[in-house]
């Protein structure tokens, strides 16, 4: 059992930015469930945030505010439905226990929300990240024609290594499925959906995790864990609502 | 709804979706957050790419800002400090852990410009920071303001990482009954 003194030194030590990564990530999560700790960690940013006067300020590029601008126009253009949102909040869920118990640590997942498809509408769908961050990507598909495309928001080249998007569907069996390996440009084949059929990608969960170069080895994902959120997108119903 | 810093009057603007007021927003704050994640990444192109997390981040928290529990600044410093240190963490910079990183830590003369909070909490922290032993000091304002691991600081302090963390804690702990009291 964790004691008071603990629980302050790891907020305290949250905060400095000293906690091994994984006791970092899982405090992360342990204050959006905790509000003592979560009051805990507000307070010590409060008592160290007189050090940053010693930072200068810096002028960022004069271009920096255009590009978050247009970064923001992406999400509010994936505006929501927050009950399906919640829905694949569960469902993201689930996956991830049940990969899991596939012994996989490790990914950064991502659900693609498809909304109900209207003659008018062409490619919708939407993107969530897990966890409490900013979108990685915004996956679209296209239903009728069944073409999909990535783009990233925040996502940054991978190095050495590859993300790797994968579905995962009852019918497709227990583990999650390889769509493909994302190029150097984020790029997927665009065809990699079209031998599924609409009503099976219209309730799928879709996933990215950080492989070695070239995907996974084992054909299951196996990548370091990076989280993500809920993030929902979807074109059309009601764009100005957000 | 009146608030006695623009900032926080900014935040619940931008709570609303109010564009305007993130970009006023952005124009006051922006330099100075850059400042905090440079320090930490030492890259210009990274620190840049974090920022523009951090503002997408603030843009979808606004609504969870909350005056009663930190002021307005620390908040958005907390968001990109969180924000560059998880970079980092993913991806070592270069220079992580140097010298170099020394010579940037003043014992203390703050500049004048752009203050997270006001002068008396500047000065107090100052003090507190008197009461501790140098290393212990430097040990803190190296991790909160240059990022360093646990495994950097005893490196450069000659420290096995245990002593490191005990030191950190005892440092803690005396800065939380010197300020609190």
């Amino acid at each position: 059992m964790i004691e008071r003194d603990d629980l302050d030194m790891l907020a305290a030590e949250f905060v400095l930015g000293t906690l091994p990564v994984e006791d970092r990530q899982r405090v992360q999560r342990l204050r959006t469930t905790h509000p003592e700790l979560d009051a805990q960690i507000l307070q010590w940013e409060s008592r160290l945030s007189a050090l940053n006067d010693e930072i200068e300020p810096v002028d960022p590029a004069p271009g920096l505010f255009a590009r978050i601008e247009r970064s923001i126009d992406q999400l509010e253009q994936a505006s929501s439905q927050h009950n399906e949102v919640v829905r694949l909040r569960q469902q993201v869920s689930r996956w991830r226990l049940s990969t899991a118990a596939a012994s996989i640590a490790a990914m950064l997942l991502i659900a693609v929300m498809m909304l109900e498809p209207t003659p008018t509408e062409s490619p919708y769908v939407a993107v969530f990240q897990h966890n409490d961050e900013q979108p990685a990507f915004l996956l679209t598909v296209d239903l009728a024609r069944k073409q999909l495309n990535i783009q990233p928001v925040t996502a940054r080249p991978a190095g050495n290594q590859s993300y790797q998007l994968w579905i995962k569907d009852d019918e497709l069996g227990p583990t999650p499925r390889s769509v493909g390996v994302l190029n150097e440009h984020f790029e997927v084949d665009p065809a990699a959906l079209t031998n599924y059929d609409a009503e099976l990608l219209r309730r799928a969960t879709f996933g990215i995790s950080l492989e070695p170069r070239g995907g996974s080895p084992t054909g299951q994902p196996t990548g370091p864990a990076l989280h993500g959120f809920l993030y929902p997108t979807g074109e059309g119903a009601d764009t100005n609502r957000l | 709804m009146a608030s006695d810093h623009p900032v926080t009057a900014w935040l619940h603007a931008v709570a609303e979706k109010d564009r305007t007021a993130f970009a006023e927003l952005y124009r006051a704050t922006a330099p100075k957050l850059l400042g905090v994640i440079l320090r930490i990444l030492k890259d210009r192109a990274r620190a840049e790419d974090v920022l523009q997390e951090s503002f997408i981040k603030v843009w979808q928290r606004a609504a969870l800002f909350d005056e009663t529990r930190s002021s307005p600044i620390t908040w958005l410093v907390s968001i990109a400090r969180n924000a560059a240190i998880d970079a980092l963490r993913k991806q070592p910079a270069e220079r992580e852990g140097q010298e170099t990183d020394i010579d940037e830590i003043p014992s203390r003369s703050p500049n004048v410009i752009d203050r997270i909070d006001d002068v008396q909490a500047q000065a107090r922290l100052n003090r507190c920071f008197e009461e501790l032993d140098k290393d212990r000091a430097d040990m803190v304002r190296l991790a909160y303001l240059n990022g360093w691991t646990r495994d950097a600081l005893a490196d450069y302090f000659e420290q096995p990482v245990n002593t490191v963390k005990t030191w950190l804690h005892r440092a803690l702990k005396q800065l939380k009954r010197c300020l609190d009291s």
